[in-house]
């Protein structure tokens, strides 16, 4: 019950069902989103052109969603003047929502980077490494996705806190990287590319992390963003 | 859309059901109004006479010696013999009449009153002593009846009808407006009566109950709707004053007997002990009206009067009280009205007295103008059947310029909130 | 009968419990502070002891379902209940350090310190002068009447009401519109110059403008006076106040900074209230 927004107890039935449609079609966006990320990584991994052109093209979709939650929220305000829980919920999703976009450009960028490089022929054996900090970015996104889903707040910490493994891959892999182009410079147009593939994949773990942050937001009240070490969204 | 089919119809029923409303109040207003319109028209007609007095002019002579006279002044014209020098200038109408009946017949056609009147002539004319003067005396009261009806009514004899004729041959009967109704008090003598005493001594007793009524019966309103607090003793008055409303006034009579005059001894038959006992009676209705105009006064006003700091008596009077005017006034108007025509509690007060003077304060004897009435239609005298139906016709108009004094001073204090 | 509340007061407790948030202020902030305050109209009890502390020059916003119990709460500020002879009050309430159910304390001069203004525009029958210069009057402020015009010119001004009626000040307040005249009563109060200005849904007859103009107002007030407002608007709760204090069935639920009630109720029963949930 401490956990439960109980969003379809309002008075009003109609804005039980607003509330409701737009919830599930954040979770819509976070499943499409998700399926970006992975299908990039896919492409980028295995050099496969055509699944990066299928990620480029599908980015529109991400970004007419967002577009439509942004008025169906917009609406929302204008009409029900939502206060509390409901008030939080609605500025949590458009968040969430930006965020997401912002998730689905990255994948955009992934795809275009496989279309890219298989034109030139580059074998994609190079960013092999590439798959672990993708899994970790995803791992984050699901269980923020999740979090948000079931408005729990205890899982949203998590998320947020395994965005940290994703960035210690990153660094992981920039040294690697880094080790490279010292030991052979005429790798290092190769090697940036990785680099800015995996920063891609730091940057979606990020910006799911903001969205179990908008959970503990929606959840708790509290605004848990830029506290270094946490030890009040511990206490929570 | 069948709804609105089935909307027509009955509609069709309503609006015949409202216009035959309509008609029945319509009927009952007409019906009302022919009622009024006959009575007043019946009273109307039947008081007319009484507007009218019959004069008779004689040929009386102010000689020192037939007076018994010297001089005139206040102190010696009380000595006059007024009555003999009356009858004498009546003789000398039909100087050939001499049988002793036919005399008296004669002098029969001229007022009782005729000597009082030439004696106050002669006060005003100190200079007439010694002179023979043409004067109008007024005619008696069978005369004047018999004139007016054209013959038909009157105890007039064959003879006394000569007389007459002849006389009006003469222009020596006249008839005029006549002015004692309205300024002399009660008479045996119908031509001589008049309503002034009566009318003084409504006043009078309506000024009393109007000054005590309103007074105490506005102070109990306020206290009973605003200050008293809910409880068994206070329902308890409540229900007393609005059964009080509800018995019959001659108990009040009887109640003034016992209490004013027996009691207090407030001396009888005066406007003073009216004013009390019809005060009584008025009351109930003041307090009930009085009441319900206070709870018409919006509460808001009084908390906001109160949310500024007023204290409660200061809420009662600067606002309570001036929107609730028009309701008391109305109220008061109505138990006015009754007072005005209340009969039966003041006949236990001996306001039923035979009383010739005006009354000139609330300690004199007086009476009142129903009682005066209810005197009148008592009275023998074929003249009095018309001073009757005046007297209504006064208290009528005297009861609508009360009221419309009373409305006139309610729309002034009427305001709008 | 009273079997009967105290079986109503345990429901009640066990549904809201203690007063959730922050009713108490530090002292040297508190105007007025009302202590296990019940109020009973005859048998029936209104309001369970409830305490709560009003700040210096804050808008303290009361909010809740009909029949909860505010107008009760508001008008034992100024013991304007005392005008209901079944009304009876217990606790205490104090008006800077003074029990205002003292017995040296005159209610008259209390109403004085204390003033309301009603839900519903209610403006004598007399001018729109007379209305303002009613209080004033009433308890001498003036000295003649330069002071007394004074008086009544500053009040409509900070009423922001001047304007549209100096060239009519002899026409009757109740000619005005409904916003105006609830302005003109904002004055009458104010000419008085309380210290604690109590509101009754001052805006709930109101359209959107005369309610901005009032709004405005409060907020403009504050710098001089301490204000309690009784409101059904969350908006305007939301809009004008410093604190927000929310009832139910009698008893103070919750009360908080306005920021946090209506983001961030700590309370399931004001979180209803306030999203239109059923509670
Ligand atoms: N004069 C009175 N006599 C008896 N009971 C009263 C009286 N005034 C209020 N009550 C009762 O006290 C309770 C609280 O009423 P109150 O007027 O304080 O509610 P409120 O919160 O102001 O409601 P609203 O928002 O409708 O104005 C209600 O149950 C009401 O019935
Ligand atoms: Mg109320």
């Amino acid at each position: 019950m401490e956990n439960d927004l109980h969003i379809d107890q309002h008075i009003s039935q109609r804005f039980n069902e607003e509330l409701e449609d737009l919830r599930s079609k954040v979770l819509e966006m976070g499943g499409l989103v998700e399926q970006q990320v992975m299908d990039g990584t896919d492409a980028l991994v295995n050099g496969d052109a055509e699944l990066g052109a299928k990620v480029v093209e599908r980015d529109t979709q991400v970004n007419a969603m967002e577009v439509a939650m942004d008025e169906s929220c917009v609406e929302i305000i204008a009409r029900r003047q939502p206060t509390a829980s409901d008030l939080r919920l609605i500025v949590s999703i458009i968040k969430t929502i930006t965020d997401l976009e912002r998730i689905g450009d990255q994948a955009e960028k992934l795809g275009a980077f496989a279309v890219q490089l298989s034109d030139k022929g580059v074998s994609a054996d190079k960013y092999s490494n590439l798959e672990n900090i993708s899994s970790k970015a995803l791992a984050v996104l699901r269980k923020a996705l999740d979090a948000f889903a079931r408005m729990d707040h205890e899982a949203a910490l998590e998320a947020a806190k395994m965005d940290e493994k994703v960035d210690q891959e990153y660094e992981a892999i920039l040294r690697q990287v880094m080790t490279y182009m010292m030991e052979d410079p005429r790798e290092i147009k190769k090697a940036m590319r990785v680099l800015w593939a995996a920063r891609a994949l730091e940057r979606i773990g990020d910006h799911a992390k903001n969205i179990s942050e908008y959970v503990v937001y929606l959840v708790k009240g509290k605004d848990i963003r830029h506290l270094d070490s946490l030890p009040e969204a511990k206490s929570l | 859309m069948n709804n609105t089919e089935q909307i027509k119809r009955s509609l069709k029923k309503r609006y015949a059901k409202e216009r035959r409303f309509r008609l029945y109040g319509l009927t009952a207003i007409v019906v009302s109004f022919l009622f009024l319109f006959t009575l007043l028209a019946d009273i109307t007609l039947k008081a007319i006479p009484a507007f009218t007095q019959a004069w008779v002019q004689l040929d009386v002579s102010f000689e020192s010696d037939t007076l018994g006279l010297d001089n005139v002044n206040e102190q010696t014209i009380n000595e006059g013999k007024f009555r003999k020098a009356v009858k004498s200038s009546t003789y000398n109408l039909f100087p050939d009449v001499s049988k002793r009946k036919q005399k008296k017949e004669l002098s029969a056609l001229v007022s009782g009153g005729a000597q009082y009147q030439i004696r106050d002539q002669l006060l005003d004319n100190p200079e007439w002593l010694g002179t023979t003067q043409t004067v109008w005396v007024k005619a008696d009261d069978q005369l004047d009846v018999w004139l007016e009806s054209d013959g038909e009514l009157g105890k007039i004899s064959e003879q006394q009808e000569q007389w007459i004729a002849a006389l009006q041959e003469q222009d020596r009967i006249k008839r005029s407006f006549n002015t004692t109704l309205f300024t002399a008090g009660d008479s045996r003598e119908p031509e001589q009566a008049g309503i002034l005493g009566a009318l003084v001594g409504s006043l009078l007793t309506l000024a009393v109950t109007l000054v005590l009524s309103i007074t105490v019966g506005v102070a109990t309103a306020i206290y009973l709707e605003i200050f008293a607090p809910q409880n068994r003793f206070t329902d308890f008055i409540e229900i007393n004053i609005n059964n009080l409303a509800a018995v019959p006034s001659i108990i009040f009579g009887l109640l003034g007997l016992a209490i004013f005059i027996s009691l207090f001894g407030v001396p009888r038959s005066t406007p003073l002990v009216g004013g009390l006992v019809l005060s009584l009676m008025t009351l109930p209705t003041i307090i009930v009206s009085s009441r319900a105009a206070l709870k018409s006064v919006p509460p808001s006003l009084m908390e906001a009067a109160l949310g500024l700091g007023a204290s409660k008596m200061q809420a009662v009077f600067q606002h309570a009280l001036p929107l609730a005017m028009p309701g008391i006034l109305t109220g008061a108007i109505i138990g006015m009205a009754q007072a005005l025509g209340e009969t039966a509690p003041l006949l236990m007060i001996g306001m039923v007295a035979f009383i010739v003077d005006v009354p000139s304060g609330v300690l004199d004897a007086a009476t009142v103008l129903p009682v005066q009435i209810y005197l009148w239609a008592d009275s023998p005298e074929r003249a009095f059947t018309a001073m009757t139906a005046a007297g209504i016709l006064i208290l009528l108009v005297f009861l609508v310029a009360m009221n419309s004094l009373a409305i006139v001073l309610r729309k002034r204090f009427e305001r709008r909130w | 009968m009273s079997n009967n509340t105290d079986q109503q007061n345990t429901d009640l407790d066990q549904l809201v419990g203690e007063t959730t948030g922050t009713p108490f202020l530090p002292d040297e902030k508190v105007k007025m502070s009302a202590r296990n305050v019940d109020v009973f109209y005859a048998d029936k009890q209104a309001i369970f002891d409830n305490s709560l502390d009003i700040g210096k020059n804050e808008v303290l916003a009361m909010i809740g379902p009909s029949g909860c119990g505010k107008s009760t709460f508001l008008r034992t500020l100024n013991r304007m209940n005392d005008t209901i002879p079944i009304c009876r009050i217990t606790g205490e309430i104090k008006l800077d350090d003074e029990n205002i159910y003292g017995k040296d304390i005159d209610p008259v001069l209390l109403r004085a310190r204390v003033g309301m203004v009603f839900q519903k525009p209610n403006p004598f029958p007399k001018s729109i002068y007379d209305n303002v210069a009613y209080g004033p009057r009433l308890h001498g402020l003036a000295r003649n009447k330069a002071d007394l015009d004074e008086i009544v010119v500053t009040s409509l001004k900070r009423a922001g009401l001047f304007d549209e009626v100096k060239d009519r000040l002899d026409a009757s307040g109740t000619g005005l519109s409904g916003g105006q005249q609830q302005r003109l009563c904002i004055a009458r109060t104010i000419a008085v110059s309380p210290e604690v200005i109590l509101m009754d849904e001052p805006a709930s007859a109101l359209d959107p403008i005369a309610t901005a103009i009032i709004e405005e107002l409060i907020d403009e007030l504050r710098q001089n006076f301490t204000i309690a407002i009784v409101t059904h608007s969350m908006q305007q709760a939301a809009r004008v106040s410093q604190r927000t204090a929310y009832f139910h069935l009698g008893k103070l639920v919750e009360v908080g900074e306005t920021n946090q009630i209506f983001t961030n109720p700590a309370h399931q029963l004001t979180e209803n209230y306030i999203t239109g949930r059923f509670g």
